[in-house]
């Protein structure tokens, strides 16, 4: 304890005055993450007004729109049902077709809304507040549409069951030693911590629709789901621990979700699978492509809500950089899959790679390189960052090019296989192709019903972050 | 430009005490050439132990200046607030870089005017490598003058990046002015992508390419991730000694920002202990062995448990040490861990670096493990000279970054 007390880290412990009268902070004040000085009320009265007000005709019109694609993949997965898998466009050497691209697709943008919570929570970064409710849900829909593909690959969908090591009377057991399987464990688990962590957060704001609900209903309904939140000191500190856990419990398992994903290649023989940079550069590429959906769906939002004193353009500079740093190590990655192949001197890589990029897919690896790394680097730009519209174009670039990541990795490496006998080219079916473009109507549909009938900004979060919530705010005399 | 940060008594510099630089400087040289001379003496004997003492330590000291540059960018870039009081502490450290680039000099002059110039790396020898199918098949790669280019252009960007840095910093000390923070900002921005390649480059070229068979696309996100373990550590050591007995930083490094370096220092023991085992798993799982003979050779003789060492040492203990919220805000314990991941790290190049010098180069059989007499004199030569480097910059500015537009943020720091 003597040495210890040699080591003065208590806060109290005065500096040197000669230092600190030579302290003079340049004027570089910080971005105000709510703009014009909004009161708490406001921020209740905007983000509660859109759960409360009468349902505008475009969300009836857009959720039509929604429903109907949507109905797309039950068509698709309807007919796959009633007739087999071979109504896919899977067919041998490439077995693994659009099932796990876009499986893999959509498991990667499901890692935006935990990373924005749980990530950045630890991190302490205050911007995350008004954007990770929204990504939070989206993270949700995003898994459930891509449990839909392994799910309906298994073929004979009512024993999906079977993936768990559940008793059966065929002592039917799984492999343990497949990451598709450590796939099943990850994701469920994902999907379920997600789901608590999404439901906690709402707690609050669920409470304040309940305590400003007008119809009895609304009362009722609001109030179950609120859990007879009182906004006590007891409730906070509970929140808050909950809060706390889950974000702790989280952070491991959004990286390892997509690290066991980028396992269902890596730990195979297959040219361009095999590579040890796969599970970094899978979970960089996930963060990236839900980045990309969360400035798809938040900037529309923004814009038809009239939500700019809370989504900033600040929060839009923070999230173009974060998705300018991920799309460049995502470069980083395929720069260097490249480059070792050629160090590597394996011939079989040699070819897995220059294939990919000048072979008969050669146009499906220029729009994913193009998508993924070239356009992202206009965010470099503080103009381009500045034009919402702009920003969207390229965030659908990088869903796009994300999509085509997968595919790249997965079509390419099996249609030029080890024997060239047995070489093909994959052609989706219309039942592939209903399937997938159906799930962005399942998608849409949920996120629709979240925005219409959940507080899609984090209010009790928000105004955590804003001056007036600071204890020093009223010594420094900001009055209002 | 005025950079001379010649304001006030917050200089570093107390008149009456002993300047330290000069006694690291002169027993750094000693160390430094004692070094060299076994280096001599084994080059002549046919021994190449000396020369990979002085490239284990000069990867370790590099490790440790790459990873405060990679910090002190992160900061920048990341806008961060709460570190601008250790930062400064940073910018001295990356003054090591023209210094760490004279001491690879030997090394270039082995490989490219001696009569044996495979000593270090095998593959400079080209009457040795001709008949090597995979030397072959790598020569695009593994030439002398791109090998001699890429160490200019390595040691002339993190030079250019960390004297840009620490003029600016300075710069803002006299005249308080933002727009060096706007200008550190932006070359942060595109030097963690420089460094982030040329550290990839200099780890496959300096590390990797002494055992040229091999190859792993995630080699250089490893070196990073040990980079920056190393240099957290050497971070935190460094802002502890300077408030021991009331020292400088006393009441303005305090007990928030010892347990945010801590809470960091988990953070990347998780993710170098998820890169290295990522890399390890997909080889074994794989089994092919053109990969699996690097581990393969790392599982012979002590080297199994310098291996396990890292398992349970570097990554287990640490981190569920690093979990304990007291361990991170109690000084004594963050020394024992800054110790103990610095011991580790250097054990990680030990493991990466000496198995690679094959002791019967036909049949794979690693270079044992040991300590060398030589590995010390290394260590302390280079570490004299990084020790000068850091206290000559060090009393040439003030303390922290006084007039940086986040210092008030920084010196409030609570934590938690």
């Amino acid at each position: 304890m003597v040495f210890s007390d040699q080591f003065p880290l208590d806060s109290k412990t005065p500096a040197p005055p000669e230092v600190m009268a030579d302290v003079k902070p340049a004027d570089l004040p910080r971005p105000k993450l709510v703009e014009n000085d909004r009161s708490f009320g406001w921020i209740t009265n905007k983000v509660c007004g859109i759960v409360e007000e009468k349902t505008p005709t475009w969300w009836w019109v857009a959720f039509a729109c929604a429903t109907s694609l949507a109905s797309f993949t039950v068509i698709g997965l309807t007919y796959l049902v009633s007739t087999g898998v071979g109504v896919w466009g899977l067919a041998n050497p490439i077995n693994w077709g659009w099932a796990i691209v876009n499986f893999v697709f959509w498991i990667g943008i499901g890692h935006a809304g935990t990373l924005i919570s749980a990530i950045l929570c630890l991190l302490k970064q205050p911007w995350r507040t008004t954007i990770n409710r929204a990504a939070e849900a989206m993270t949700i829909f995003a898994v459930a549409c891509a449990g839909i593909f392994p799910v309906f690959h298994v073929g004979r969908v009512w024993f999906a069951w079977w993936l768990f090591p559940l008793p059966n009377a065929n002592a039917i057991w799984p492999n343990f030693r497949s990451p598709l399987l450590w796939d099943v464990f990850a994701v469920s688990t994902y999907a379920t911590v997600s789901v608590l962590f999404w439901y906690v957060g709402l707690i609050p704001d669920l409470a304040s629709v309940r305590d400003r609900a007008k119809s009895k209903f609304r009362k009722i309904f609001y109030g179950i789901f609120a859990m007879g939140w009182r906004g006590s000191t007891r409730n906070w500190n509970n929140y808050e621990m909950a809060y706390l856990l889950l974000a702790g419990l989280s952070t491991p398992l959004v990286l390892s979700v997509h690290t066991i994903v980028s396992f269902d290649f890596a730990v195979s023989l297959i040219p361009g699978w095999h590579t040890t940079i796969f599970p970094p550069y899978f979970v960089a590429g996930a963060i990236f492509s839900g980045f990309g959906m969360v400035l798809t769906l938040m900037l529309p939002l923004r814009a038809i809500y009239g939500l700019h004193d809370l989504i900033t353009q600040h929060h839009i500079d923070c999230m173009c950089k974060i998705t300018l740093a991920t799309g460049t190590i995502v470069g980083y990655a395929y720069t260097m899959e490249f480059f070792i192949a050629a160090y590597g001197a394996n011939p079989f890589e040699i070819f897995a790679f220059i294939n990919r990029a000048f072979g008969i897919y050669s146009w499906a690896y220029i729009t994913m390189f193009t998508c993924n790394v070239v356009t992202p680097q206009l965010f470099w730009f503080k103009c381009i960052r500045e034009r919402p519209h702009v920003v969207w174009v390229i965030s659908i670039f990088v869903n796009v090019g994300m999509w085509f990541e997968r595919f790249v990795i997965t079509v390419t490496s099996l249609a030029r296989e080890f024997l060239p006998s047995s070489w093909g080219y994959y052609s989706p079916t219309w039942v592939d192709v209903f399937t997938f473009f159906g799930t962005f109507g399942v998608f849409s549909t949920l996120f629709l019903l979240f925005v219409r009938f959940l507080p899609l900004i984090a209010v009790a979060e928000v105004k955590a972050v804003t001056p007036q919530a600071d204890p020093h705010h009223y010594e420094e005399g900001e009055h209002h | 430009m005025s950079t001379e940060a010649t304001a006030t008594g917050a200089i570093a510099a107390s008149p009456g005490k002993k300047d330290w630089s000069k006694i690291f400087l002169f027993g750094g040289l000693i160390f430094l050439i004692i070094s060299l001379i076994g280096v001599y003496m084994g080059f002549t004997n046919g021994k190449a132990r000396p020369a990979y003492g002085l490239l284990i330590m000069f990867s370790f000291y590099l490790s440790i200046g790459l990873g405060m540059l990679l910090l002190t960018m992160i900061h920048h870039v990341f806008g961060s607030g709460w570190s601008t009081v250790i930062r400064r502490q940073l910018e001295h450290g990356i003054a090591i870089f023209p210094w760490l680039g004279l001491i690879f000099v030997p090394f270039l002059l082995i490989s490219y005017l001696s009569g044996d110039p495979g000593f270090i790396w095998k593959w400079f020898d080209k009457t040795a490598v001709e008949t090597d199918v995979l030397y072959q098949a790598k020569k695009w790669y593994l030439g002398q003058t791109r090998f001699l280019i890429s160490y200019f252009m390595y040691f002339g960007g993190w030079i250019y990046l960390a004297h840009k840095l620490r003029t600016y910093s300075k710069a803002q000390d006299v005249d308080g002015d933002p727009k060096w923070t706007k200008k550190m900002v932006f070359h942060s921005a595109w030097g963690i992508i420089f460094t982030a390649l040329t550290l990839t480059a200099a780890s496959i070229d300096w590390i990797k390419a002494i055992e040229f068979h091999w190859f792993s696309t995630m080699y250089g996100v490893w070196f990073f991730a040990a980079s920056m373990r190393g240099a957290l550590a050497v971070v935190a050591l460094i802002c502890l000694y300077q408030i021991y007995k009331h020292g400088p930083l006393t009441g303005m490094f305090k007990r928030g920002h010892l347990y945010d370096l801590g809470c960091i220092m988990l953070a990347f023991t998780v993710f170098w202990a998820y890169i290295s085992f990522s890399q390890y798993f997909l080889i074994y799982n794989a089994n092919i062995p053109e990969e699996t003979f690097w581990y393969n050779m790392r599982e012979e003789g002590f080297w199994w448990w310098i291996s396990m060492g890292l398992v349970f040492g570097h990554f287990l203990f640490t981190f569920i040490y690093l979990l304990y919220y007291r361990n991170k805000i109690r000084a004594i314990r963050m020394i024992f861990i800054c110790c103990w991941i610095i011991t580790f790290h250097m054990l990680d190049l030990y493991f990466n670096i000496l198995p690679s010098k094959r002791e019967v180069y036909d049949m794979y059989v690693p270079y044992p493990f040991a300590i060398s007499v030589w590995d010390i004199t290394a260590f302390l030569g280079i570490g004299g000279i990084c020790a000068w480097s850091f206290i000559r910059s060090w009393n040439s500015s003030n303390i922290i970054p006084l007039k940086d537009p986040r210092i008030d943020e920084s010196l409030r720091h609570h934590g938690r």
